[in-house]
């Protein structure tokens, strides 16, 4: 428990989070998912969500996202509270995902997927589409050209016009990736983006999403079992085990944690 | 030119051509069954809107179909309005309806929507006989005939054809800028999953009222071009088994095609008759038959039945054209 307060003080001594939650808790009929977790993320910052399987990594993104509603605790978004926003608000607010099974559209393009990315800041007006269908083709082209650049900096360019379905399964990941960042989100929620990747892709994927970082000041939680990944890539760690916080810090740090290796860390390796 | 933007501009010439030789080809009588053929094939267009892309059961577009007629005939017949000029008060008054309609959409899906839906449009007929006061009971009402303007010399059938398919193409055009680009994409969003959509920022609720405002306007635009086509409507011609009929015809000309609405409509219209005339006893054996044979051999309707069809003709002589080219290259 002690852990715990000190990790909520130290994450109150800098600026403002972009992602701050603390103390929640997430229930499903009785199965207690999360119990007290406290997560920040700063302005550009990459921050890594391990644990083991079921420590309620996946969940935690939900609760973010407003997919899971959580019964106690809060969530400040640039310090916010999220509570009174929907799930449809929450990418306008700046938050972007991506899904552990791929949320993608398999018969949609490329393209069309990755255009979703912009429908909250050029889609949903549907009466202009009649009235005034001018308007709406430009910013139909708007977006297109937003999710082109995306698509280009992914270096997925050339399949913008194929079906999402017939995609190799690491492309598809990497173009909900690509759908994620074409909202122009403050923060990335990643859950396990470099499933399915062999060990050279593995390492070129961490540079591409460090580029794509840097570039944007963007802030990023990383949910990743491969070590290697979030060891490099990581600017902190913070560990669930069995819905609570087990530990935080840098990956130095977390690599030498009695709790961690012994709970996650020894197993995994 | 790829693939598929060459086989939809085939279809799209073919279609124009059958659009403009029929009339000529077609004794008057069979031309006004096309033009209600047309007048069905609007509502389609509506529901393929809202049923192709927007994945929601909907049995009550042929109540739809009457409303919009209904708005027509009592626009002309009690107020004296232009039958055409009623037009754009039918599609926007079945909307609003549309709207009350879908509300249940919210809550319900798949099979108790289909329930809810068809629902009204079996108390429909029965609504329409217990407001005589409005709707003239089982006598029906009357609508003015059309005649042609003096500066265009045809005759009568012709221009109902030719204001019957002008309301189609308005239609399609209505369709088209709805399914184009963002709204398009959020309807198909929320129909393949609906939770990732409104991860997206997708408004589930707006997208489907709005889905069905828009067809629910189209059914109501069929509608009334229905009552000037017939002249003569009552509440026989809303029977809840064309809602029933809408939807078979939706399929089978395939439920995401503009140009399949048309061949929906005609299905709706000719087939049971053809049917028939092979033979009297028969004919609903036949009916049925055929509607097994379609749905057998093209499952995504007569239009992506064609559409394959044509791909493979168009890749084959695509084929043929290069290795010609090939072999004159290797004897030079
Ligand atoms: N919708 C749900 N309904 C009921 N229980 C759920 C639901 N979602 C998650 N859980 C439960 O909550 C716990 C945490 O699951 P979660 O998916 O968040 O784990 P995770 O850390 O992402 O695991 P993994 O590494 O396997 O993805 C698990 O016990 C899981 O069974
Ligand atoms: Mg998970």
């Amino acid at each position: 428990m002690d852990g715990r307060k000190s990790v909520s003080e130290s994450s109150l001594n800098v600026a403002q989070p972009v992602l701050q939650a603390r103390d929640v808790s997430v229930q499903f009929g009785g199965v207690q998912a999360l119990s007290d977790v406290s997560v920040s993320v700063r302005a550009g910052e990459i921050c890594g969500l391990i644990g083991p399987n079921g420590a309620g990594k996946s969940t935690f993104l939900n609760a973010v996202t407003r997919l899971a509603s959580y019964g106690t605790g809060t969530i400040m978004l640039d310090g916010t509270p999220i509570e009174g926003a929907k799930v449809r608000d929450m990418i306008g607010l700046g938050v972007a995902r991506t899904f552990q099974n791929l949320g993608i559209y398999a018969s949609m393009t490329v393209l069309e997927n990755v255009m979703l990315g912009g429908h909250h800041q050029f889609g949903g007006r549907f009466a202009q589409t009649i009235f005034n269908p001018m308007s709406s083709g430009a910013r139909e082209r708007a977006a297109r050209v937003k999710a082109m650049t995306v698509l280009e900096e992914m270096g997925m360019a050339d399949v913008a016009n194929t079906i999402a379905g017939a995609l190799p399964y690491p492309l598809q990941k990497r173009m909900e990736i690509a759908r994620a960042l074409a909202a122009e989100p403050k923060i990335l929620l990643l859950d396990e983006p470099a499933g399915g990747l062999t060990h050279g892709e593995v390492h070129e994927f961490g540079e591409l999403v460090d580029k794509v970082r840097r570039s944007r000041n963007l802030s990023i939680l990383l949910i990743e079992h491969h070590m290697g990944l979030v060891m490099g890539l990581c600017d902190r760690i913070f560990v669930f085990h069995l819905g609570r916080n087990l530990a935080e810090g840098k990956p130095e740090e977390i690599k030498s944690n009695e709790a961690v290796i012994s709970a996650y860390l020894g197993r995994a390796a | 030119m790829s693939d598929g933007s060459r086989s939809r501009l085939v279809k799209f010439g073919l279609f124009a051509a059958a659009a403009v030789l029929l009339p000529l080809l077609l004794p008057g009588y069979a031309l006004q069954q096309v033009c209600i053929a047309i007048a069905y094939a609007i509502a389609i267009m509506g529901l393929n809107l809202l049923m192709g892309f927007g994945g929601q059961i909907c049995l009550a577009q042929g109540a739809l179909f009457g409303v919009g007629a209904y708005v027509t005939a009592i626009l002309n017949s009690d107020y004296g309005i232009h039958p055409i000029a009623t037009l754009p008060m039918s599609a926007t008054a079945t909307a609003l309806v549309g709207l009350v309609v879908g509300l249940p959409a919210l809550r319900l899906q798949g099979l108790q929507l289909a329930i809810v839906t068809f629902g009204i449009a079996a108390a429909f007929p029965q609504l329409l006989l217990k407001m005589g006061g409005i709707t003239g009971g089982v006598s029906g009402l009357p609508i003015d005939g059309l005649e042609a303007p003096t500066w265009v010399p045809v005759s009568p059938e012709l221009w109902l054809y030719v204001v019957s398919q002008c309301c189609a193409g308005i239609a399609a055009l209505l369709v088209t800028l709805m399914l184009f680009g963002d709204v398009g994409r959020a309807l198909r969003a929320q129909r393949d999953n609906a939770q990732i959509a409104e991860a997206l920022g997708v408004n589930l609720t707006k997208t489907r009222l709005w889905a069905f405002a828009g067809s629910s306007a189209l059914a109501g635009l069929g509608g009334g071009v229905f009552a000037i086509i017939t002249g003569f409507i009552s509440p026989e011609s809303f029977l809840a088994i064309l809602s029933i009929n809408i939807v078979i015809g939706s399929i089978v000309g395939g439920v995401t095609s503009v140009v399949g609405a048309f061949l929906g409509g005609l299905f709706m219209v000719f087939v049971p008759t053809w049917a028939s005339d092979i033979n009297l006893s028969l004919g609903n054996l036949i009916y049925g038959l055929a509607l097994i044979l379609i749905m057998m051999v093209a499952r995504n309707g007569v239009t992506g039945f064609i559409e394959k069809w044509l791909s493979t003709i168009l890749r084959r002589t695509a084929d043929n054209t290069a290795s010609v080219k090939e072999t004159r290259e290797e004897l030079t």
